[in-house]
Order: C-alpha cells, then sequence, then structure tokens
C-alpha cells in the first residue's frame, strides 16, 4: 500500500488538446479517491497516467515515495480494473486470477492459495475452469476484479468499473466494492461518471472539469460546501437550484420572493456582506426545501405553482417555474451541455417565457399535485451564495477573498 | 420491447387459428431473392466440385478410358496401379515431403513475420507507419512473371538456388503482403483494454504480443494460414525457376507437371490423375482440420 501523488500533472494530446491541466492530487495510503467529472474532464486520462498507460506530458506522478513518470506499467506495482473487463478470452477464469501473479514469478503454492482466497471472496469458485465467454456480466466484472486483488498491489485503479453491469447488479457491486476495500484497505483510485457512485464509495471525491481540479474533499462537504457553481450543480441530484438575486443585509431577493438571511450565515462565510446591495448567484438545493405543513416552523415560507410532480414512494420531486431567467453563467452551461451528453442544441424543453424551473424534494405526504399552489419552506441556513462573475462560493474556506 | 413481447401472447392465446394462418402465410411467401442466391450457390458448388470428382475417379481409370469415348463414365473397373506408378515411377511420394516440408517452414516464418509486422503496423503510432503499410500492401499488385528473371538474377547471386532456404525465402517475401494487409486489419478489431491489463499484469510488449494478442488473433490468423497454405502449396512458377537444377528436390507440382510434359503424346493420363489426387488430398485435409477453428470467435467474453 501507497500514497500517491500527482504534481503538477498535464497531459497534452498531440494537436494541442489539453485533455489534463496541472493536475496536482494527494490520495493518501488506503484511501479510496473518486475522480469524478462530465465526459471529457480528464479523469480516466489521469487514471490512465498513473497505469503508465498514458505518456506524462509534464508534472510528476509519484506511487509511494517512488516516482514512477518513466517506470513502464508493470513496475508501477498498481492493479487496473477496466470498463470493458478486459479478460484474457483465451485462458480460464483460474488462468486470468493467476497470468499476473505467474508473470512475477509467484511459487506455485502461493499463486494457488492467492487465487482460491480471491475466488472465494468473490464467489467465483465454481466458475474457476469456465472461459471468460461462458460467464454472465457481472461475473466477468467479479473476475476483473479477482485480478486485480490476487496481485496484492500498492494500490487499485478502477475505471468506471461498474457502468456496464445493469441498475440493481451496480447497486449490489457498489455495496461489494465498498466491503473489498475496508476489508483489503488498499489505496484505490476509482473514475466514474456517476455523481452517486462517487459519494458512496469515495472517501474523498475529486472533481474535474476541463482537466483542471475544481474540488477534492470528502462527500458530504462536497454536498455541503461546493467550492463553485460548477461542483454546486455537478454534486446532488436533483441538481441545486440557481437564481441572480440581490442580495441586502436582511435577505435575499428573487423572483418577486424574499428571503431572510440569517446572522450566523454571514459569520460562517466571510465576505459574504461584502456582496450587500449586489447582485450575487443564489443556490439552494431541492433536499432544502419542505412542504410548508411538514417543514419546521422557523423556516422561511414561498408559495409557487407546482408544474409537474415525481412521486418517488419516499419523497415528491416538486418541479415548479420561478418569474427569473435561467441563470446562464459558464458553469451553468458547462452543465446543461453535459447533461444532453454534449449535443448543444438539445436542450431538454423549450423554457417557457425564458423562466427558470426549479425542483424542490418535499415530504411524500404532502398532498400536492401538478398544477395547484403550494407553500413551500426553505432552510434558509442552507442557501449556498455565489459570485456572479467567478462562479465561485461566497466565503468558502478554500477560494480567495474578495 | 417488452411491451411487444408481452402483448403477443395475450393476443394469441385468444385466437390460435389465425395465428397458424399467419405463420402458414409466411411459409408460402419465399424471399426470391434467397432462392436466388441458393440457386447460385448450388451452381457454384457443382462448378468447384465436380472437376474434384473427376479428377479422383480418372485416377481409378484403365490408360484407354479417360481419352477413350465417354470420359464422364464411371470406371470400368478400379485400377489402384496408377497411383503405384505415380508414387514410385514418378517420385510423387518423395515431392510430396519435399512441399510438405517447405510450406511448412515458409508458413511458419510467414505467419510469425506477417502477424509480428501487422500488429506494430495496426497498433502503435510511429513515423513512417503508414509508409511502411502501404508499401506492405503495394506488394500484393506486384505480378509475380514481372520479377521472375530478376528475383532468378538475386538467389543465384546469394548462392541461394537450387535450395531450400532460396525457396522458402522467396516464398516468405510473395506472402507476407496479403498476410500483413489482412492481420492488421485483424489487430486493429481486437479490444486494445486487453494488452494494457497485460501490460499491467506484468508483460512486456512480445508477451503480451505472444501470450495474449496472438491467442486473440487465432481465427485470423488460421483463416490467412489456410490461405498461405493453399497459395504456397500450388505454387508452380517460383520452384520451377528456383529448383530447376535439381530434380530430387522439387515441389509436387513440379512432379505431376513432369508426367505430363515428360511423356508427350504417350502420357500416362491415369498417372497424372492420380499424382493431381495426391496433390490435392493434403490441402483438403488441412481446410477441413482447421475451418472449425476459424468460426469460433475468440474474443467472445474479453470485454463487454
Amino acid at each position: 500500500m501507497a500514497q500517491i501523488v500527482l504534481q503538477d500533472v498535464d497531459k497534452i494530446y498531440a494537436g494541442g488538446v489539453k485533455a489534463v491541466d496541472a493536475l496536482s492530487l494527494e490520495i493518501r495510503d488506503g484511501e479510496f479517491m473518486v475522480l469524478v467529472g462530465p465526459s471529457g474532464c480528464g479523469k480516466s486520462t489521469a487514471l490512465r497516467m498513473i497505469a503508465g498507460l498514458e505518456d506524462i506530458s509534464g508534472g510528476t506522478v509519484s506511487i509511494g515515495e517512488r516516482v514512477v513518470n518513466d517506470l513502464a506499467p508493470k513496475d508501477r506495482d498498481i492493479a487496473m480494473v477496466f470498463q470493458n473487463y478486459a479478460l484474457y478470452p483465451h485462458m480460464t477464469v483460474e488462468d486470468n486470477l493467476a497470468f499476473g501473479l505467474k508473470l512475477r514469478g509467484t511459487p506455485k503454492p502461493e499463486i494457488k492459495k492467492r487465487v482460491a482466497d480471491a475466488a472465494k471472496m468473490l464467489g467465483l469458485e465454481p466458475y474457476l475452469k469456465r472461459k471468460p465467454a461462458a460467464l454472465s456480466g457481472g461475473q466477468r466484472q467479479r473476475v476483473a476484479m479477482g485480478r486485480a486483488i490476487v496481485r496484492e498491489p500498492q494500490a487499485f485503479l478502477m475505471d468506471e468499473p461498474l457502468s456496464n453491469l445493469d441498475a440493481k447488479l451496480r447497486v449490489s457491486m457498489r455495496a461489494s466494492l465498498n466491503q473489498l476495500h475496508e476489508r483489503l484497505g488498499v489505496t484505490t483510485v476509482y473514475v466514474t461518471h456517476d455523481q452517486v457512485e462517487a459519494m458512496t464509495l469515495g472517501d474523498r471525491v475529486c472533481v474535474l472539469r476541463d482537466g483542471k481540479l475544481q474540488q477534492v474533499d470528502t462527500p458530504q462537504r462536497l454536498f455541503d460546501a461546493p467550492v463553485n457553481l460548477f461542483v454546486a450543480g455537478f454534486i446532488g441530484s436533483p441538481s441545486m437550484n440557481f437564481v441572480t438575486a440581490k442580495l441586502e443585509r436582511d435577505g435575499v431577493s428573487f423572483a418577486g420572493f424574499k428571503l431572510p438571511v440569517p446572522a450566523d450565515v454571514f459569520e460562517t462565510k466571510p465576505g459574504l456582506s461584502g456582496y450587500a446591495g449586489k447582485e450575487i448567484i443564489l443556490g439552494i438545493r431541492p433536499s432544502d426545501f419542505e412542504d410548508a405543513a411538514h417543514a419546521k416552523p422557523d423556516w422561511a415560507l414561498i408559495d409557487v405553482t407546482s408544474t409537474v410532480t415525481e412521486e418517488l414512494g419516499s419523497e415528491i420531486n416538486v418541479i415548479f417555474a420561478i418569474d427569473a431567467p435561467p441563470v446562464e453563467h459558464k458553469d451553468t452551461l458547462a452543465l446543461a451541455k453535459d447533461a444532453t451528453e454534449g449535443e448543444e442544441e438539445e436542450t431538454a424543453i423549450p423554457l417557457l417565457d425564458n423562466k427558470a424551473l426549479w425542483t424542490a424534494r418535499v415530504n411524500a405526504r404532502s398532498r400536492v399535485r401538478p398544477g395547484q399552489s403550494l407553500e413551500l419552506a426553505i432552510d434558509t441556513h442552507s442557501m449556498h451564495f455565489f459570485d456572479p462573475e467567478s462562479g465561485l462560493a461566497i466565503g468558502h474556506p478554500d477560494t480567495p477573498r474578495v | 420491447m417488452t411491451s411487444h413481447t408481452d402483448l403477443i401472447p395475450a393476443a394469441a392465446s385468444g385466437s390460435n387459428a389465425s395465428h397458424g394462418a399467419r405463420r402458414g402465410k409466411r411459409r408460402d411467401k419465399p424471399n426470391p431473392l434467397l432462392g436466388l442466391s441458393h440457386v447460385a450457390l448450388a451452381f457454384w458448388a457443382l462448378l468447384v466440385v465436380v472437376p474434384l470428382i473427376w479428377t479422383f475417379l480418372d485416377a481409378f481409370k484403365g490408360a484407354g478410358e479417360i481419352t477413350g469415348g465417354n470420359p464422364w463414365a464411371l470406371p470400368h473397373s478400379w485400377h489402384f496401379d496408377a497411383f503405384t506408378r505415380a508414387w514410385s515411377k514418378a517420385h510423387i511420394g518423395q515431392y510430396l515431403l519435399n512441399t510438405a516440408f517447405v510450406v511448412a517452414v515458409s508458413t511458419f516464418f510467414t505467419m510469425l513475420l506477417g502477424s509480428m509486422a501487422a500488429y506494430v503496423l495496426a497498433r502503435f503510432q510511429f513515423v513512417g507507419n503508414r509508409f511502411i503499410y502501404l508499401l506492405f500492401v503495394s506488394g500484393m499488385t506486384f505480378p509475380v512473371f514481372l520479377a521472375l528473371v530478376p528475383l532468378f538474377g538475386v538467389v543465384k547471386q546469394l548462392g541461394m538456388l537450387n535450395s531450400y532456404v532460396g525457396l522458402v525465402l522467396v516464398y516468405v517475401a510473395y506472402s507476407l503482403p496479403f498476410t500483413v494487409f489482412f492481420m492488421a486489419a485483424f489487430f486493429k478489431t481486437l479490444p486494445t483494454t486487453v494488452a494494457e491489463a497485460a501490460m499491467i499484469d506484468g508483460c512486456g510488449h512480445t508477451r503480451t504480443f505472444f501470450r495474449i494478442m496472438l491467442p486473440m488473433a487465432k481465427p485470423g490468423l488460421i483463416s490467412i494460414a489456410i490461405f498461405n497454405v493453399i497459395g504456397q502449396w500450388n505454387q508452380y512458377l517460383l520452384p520451377l525457376v528456383l529448383l530447376a537444377g535439381k530434380p530430387d528436390k522439387w515441389m509436387i507440382t513440379q512432379g505431376v507437371a513432369n508426367i505430363s510434359v515428360s511423356a508427350g503424346a504417350d502420357s500416362d493420363w491415369p498417372a497424372l490423375f492420380a499424382a493431381l489426387s495426391i496433390a490435392i488430398i493434403p490441402v483438403i485435409i488441412v481446410y477441413i482440420i482447421f475451418q472449425r477453428q476459424i468460426q469460433s470467435g475468440l474474443t467472445a467474453g474479453a470485454v463487454k
């Protein structure tokens, strides 16, 4: 086991595309680090540079205390799990597992023991004599995991290992992955574009965008204190609601509403009071809304008319329009582009009268129906404030003071 | 899709008769194109099979029967002596062994060098990659006849005339272009991540190639190996030029030709057909053994 340190790592492809831009990241010994971001953000490239499958254009990568920039993948003592499993089709499951050990000259009894242990851990014992073609997707995925485990490497690198599985299997594999990491305690770097995977698996999560590091923190901190509009919009589902608002000493006003800003919010966000009288971008998480009938009495209230309700059983997502245009910041636009998978033309629904659609997550006992008016309560302590120019969170400890 | 499959049984259970009728209707309307293609295939099969059978049958006929009144008839009585004559008098047995040896060696080297070159050209980016690939491919457009005279000169200068080393080298050289062209295309279809997994597991480039990529390319290798075996087995012009001086080293094609050429009008036709049969059978056996391997896709299960 070892820590992995990336120091100002660049990746510039032929043709000048900068896939990874001055990425510095310290992955601690035994940590489960998730790299997350929209497609094309450079997360896979970063992982492949750690693995040695891509040349490093600038900066250094070290595993343990060793700088590995010029080491071949086989000499880096890492194991990788690929999105498409990449099993050796002409070998049995047993040979697939043992291959890496045989190449390293591990004694035969030791190989046998390790393969047996891994097979037991992953429930692969009945399939050891089969070839990959005779396995289901989930089983192949477990063989790929096993191939990494038997090596007992310094670190596991995983490139979207669950994205080819169906939804149900993905959830159970996610739990197994968590258990495995608990048990083995091996440093793991895990790439995914699925923010639920990132939140549930990671000790810490690193959000990347256009090859640049946005924020590294624990999942809860990312959710509670995103460093900028991009992270705020990317983490959390449904994503955070944004609006351009005017901040005053006694509250924040937007779209005909005025919400009080508690005094302790000004205290915990140094610099926020400097924005009084100016425009800011306000962010409210859907989970910080509640049907007024079920909310705490001290929450601020607003009246809205629901457009659509999504009843999920345990809660209801209420989608409503507010009387303000959607926020057009480069960060929010980037998120919208990612949501439509890069096709700029196809934004989900043409917006009515250029009004922003917000989502509120309310208690399943709420009687809200589409088209009805609803009194919503807002937890004003959890509001997020962003600078309209830079998109940075105001008063966040990681952002420079204005 | 799911709603579709749910609906059909519900509709069918109500009216079994209409279901049967619908199926009957489908059988009444055969696809005319499918029928045509089957006629064409049957015709083609006849074109290939009839001469083969005729060759085998003629090997068992008496001398007069082949050139006599009814060449298409079955043998009056079955003679086996033509095979004996071909084997011992015309030395077909010796030539068969010679050819098997030369073709085995040259096919081995063709496959080894061809697949190695193809792998590098298909998988690695480097300056000149395209040029080298095109150089190989242009070799396919080069007619053997044009090169015969200079080729003879070169081989002679190298002191390899009338030697198997010379012949094998020339065979390999002529077989490489198509082998590289075919295998490069094949390697491009194989998943790159499997090679990357091998690199991480501890393989260098050489081991990745021989332990992982080559086994994965088995269907392609076998197809092109059959192609090369047939091509080199049937080669007549090159051994005629390169082995002319040493009749004991001849290839089987030269032996067969010799039977018909040497005796002129008094040719031993049954022995010629017997020799031809002996030449054909090994190729068919090679094909039968390996063609099963082609069909089994080997990348199945490697990736999602």
